[in-house]
């Protein structure tokens, strides 16, 4: 299994001054827009290209030559998984200490012009951008599995188009609908149990979507 | 004799195609090239032995089951697949630091050292490779942990014939080292299985159309060309196939001593595998 992430590795690393430079300026650019925001940008770019390690082995259709090593179809999967979630956590930690070390940098350059830096809402940010990013993975794994990379990645743009869809549909029939919601209530509920809940949703997905996708590899034939 | 591999009854249904219940067997120390069309179910044949994919039958490798103790007998066999490697965007160094994770007895030192023979950069991405450079890679990792059987699937296809001689005296010599290295061959170029091969085993629409020994193939087997008249005259039982042509009638025999003994021909030619091939497909019984 370590052999299979050296080599999902190894192919990312074949563009690891591309990634730099994108998140240097990514980050440079969502800073000086909005503090927040940067850790869940940053998270997404380092979230999504963990995903693209199925497109080395779709283009190299390594996946026949790889269930002729002496390995199980269980670590096979296992690996992948493993790569998408050290992804997004350090996708999470990058974006925070980058922001951390930008937001310093330019106070430095700028001292007339302070950015100041709300922790918790840093941190919250960090943590939605993990959690987006591991639902998009969680329903693209098995996906990808199921159905190859190419195919994939339609879906996934179509996954995000359907979330903000729901998401901006349920604004306006609140909205419109004159619901009379408790926001407060709601705010308090969230400040209190959102990390948790976040983070055991973020738990249960990768599980369900693990065995899915083991489900699925244990039966394909390549 | 004691066998690398053992296949019996195995069966496979694709939409179109049906691999039907092909046995044979990979004796200790051979090579056995896999010889058909494309599509005759060679690659199907080897997926299975490689449980890449799922088939109905019995597939023994050094005598274990090749489902129940798969990694065990994975860590004794080298694989080259034609369509099919780690990635195109690695270098043949990275590739032995992967390797060296996947088998317990992955020798970097005799890797580096076939990369060398074999005049492969270290350093250069895979995907700039040539097509022989690339296989020669691919032989370089499949060998380097010192494996019991190699399996290689269309391993000299796309090559040119300097290339073609190179790897098949690198198979010769994986043989020549160890009298308990085995190899399985597959191949639709007939020339190479002729000069390397120890049996042939001919699948032809899913089915085995016949397994046996290349000098047998070889030396034993003829082709009379003769008048329809003369034709006549030979036994049902003393000859393979015949097909009719324009002006005579060609006609494969097993046993050409045996027939220039019997009959008058004056001349049976030494038939190719290719030859041999077009008579079990296209010939009359």
């Amino acid at each position: 299994m370590k052999g299979l992430i050296k080599k999902d590795l190894l192919n990312l690393a074949s563009y690891k001054t591309t990634l730099l430079i994108l998140i240097i300026f990514c980050g440079i650019g969502v800073i000086g827009s909005s503090v927040n925001i940067a850790p869940l940008v940053i998270c997404t770019i380092i979230g999504m290209i963990s995903l693209s390690t199925f497109n080395y082995d779709e283009i190299a259709k390594s996946n026949k030559f790889i269930l002729a090593l002496p390995l199980t179809r269980k670590e096979v999967v296992l690996a992948k998984y493993i790569l998408a979630i050290t992804g997004i956590i350090l996708g999470g930690i990058l974006g925070i200490v980058l922001t951390l070390l930008v937001v310093n940098i330019m106070n430095i350059i700028r001292p007339n012009d302070l950015l100041s830096i709300n922790y918790q809402s840093l941190f919250i940010n960090a943590l939605s951008g993990m959690f987006g990013i591991s639902l998009i993975q969680a329903i693209q794994i098995p996906s990808i599995y199921k159905f190859g990379a190419e195919k994939g990645r339609i879906q996934m743009f179509v996954i995000i188009f359907l979330v903000i869809i729901l998401i901006a549909g349920a604004g306006f029939l609140i909205t419109n609908l004159g619901l009379n919601i408790n926001t407060q209530e709601i705010t308090n509920f969230l400040n209190k149990y959102g990390i948790i809940i976040l983070i055991i949703s973020m738990i249960l997905m990768y599980t369900i979507s693990y065995k899915i996708s083991s489900k699925i590899f244990l039966k394909k034939d390549f | 004799m004691e066998n690398a591999i053992e296949i019996k009854n195995l069966s496979k249904q694709y939409l179109g195609f049906n691999l039907d219940k092909i046995s044979f067997s990979v004796p200790k120390g051979s090579i056995v090239g896999l010889i058909g069309e494309n599509g005759a179910g060679k690659t199907t044949t080897i997926k299975a032995i490689l449980n890449i994919i799922n088939a109905e039958g019995s597939i023994k490798i050094f005598g274990k089951d090749n489902q129940k103790d798969e990694k065990e007998i994975k860590e004794n066999l080298g694989i080259v697949l034609d369509d099919s490697f780690l990635s195109e965007y690695l270098t043949a160094k990275g590739v032995n630091s992967i390797m060296k994770s996947f088998y317990k007895n992955f020798d970097a030192k005799k890797y580096f050292a076939y990369l060398e023979e074999f005049k492969i950069p270290l350093n250069k991405l895979i995907k700039d490779f040539s097509s022989g450079m690339k296989m020669k890679l691919k032989i370089a990792t499949a060998i380097s942990h010192d494996p019991k059987l190699l399996i290689l699937d269309e391993a000299t296809s796309g090559l040119d014939p300097i290339v073609r001689k190179e790897i098949l005296e690198i198979f010769r010599q994986f043989i020549n080292e160890d009298g308990n290295h085995s190899i399985l061959l597959s191949s639709h170029i007939t020339s190479d299985l002729e000069y390397i091969a120890d049996y042939i085993v001919f699948i032809h629409e899913g089915k085995i159309v016949f397994n046996l020994e290349t000098a047998e193939l070889l030396e034993n087997y003829g082709i009379i060309k003769c008048s329809e008249e003369d034709f006549l005259k030979l036994k049902k039982e003393d000859y393979i196939r015949y097909k009719k042509e324009k002006y005579q009638v060609e006609v494969l025999v097993a046993n050409k001593n045996a027939i220039l003994k019997k009959y008058k021909f004056k001349v049976i030619d030494k038939p190719r595998l290719d030859e041999i091939m077009l008579f079990y497909v296209k010939g009359e019984k």
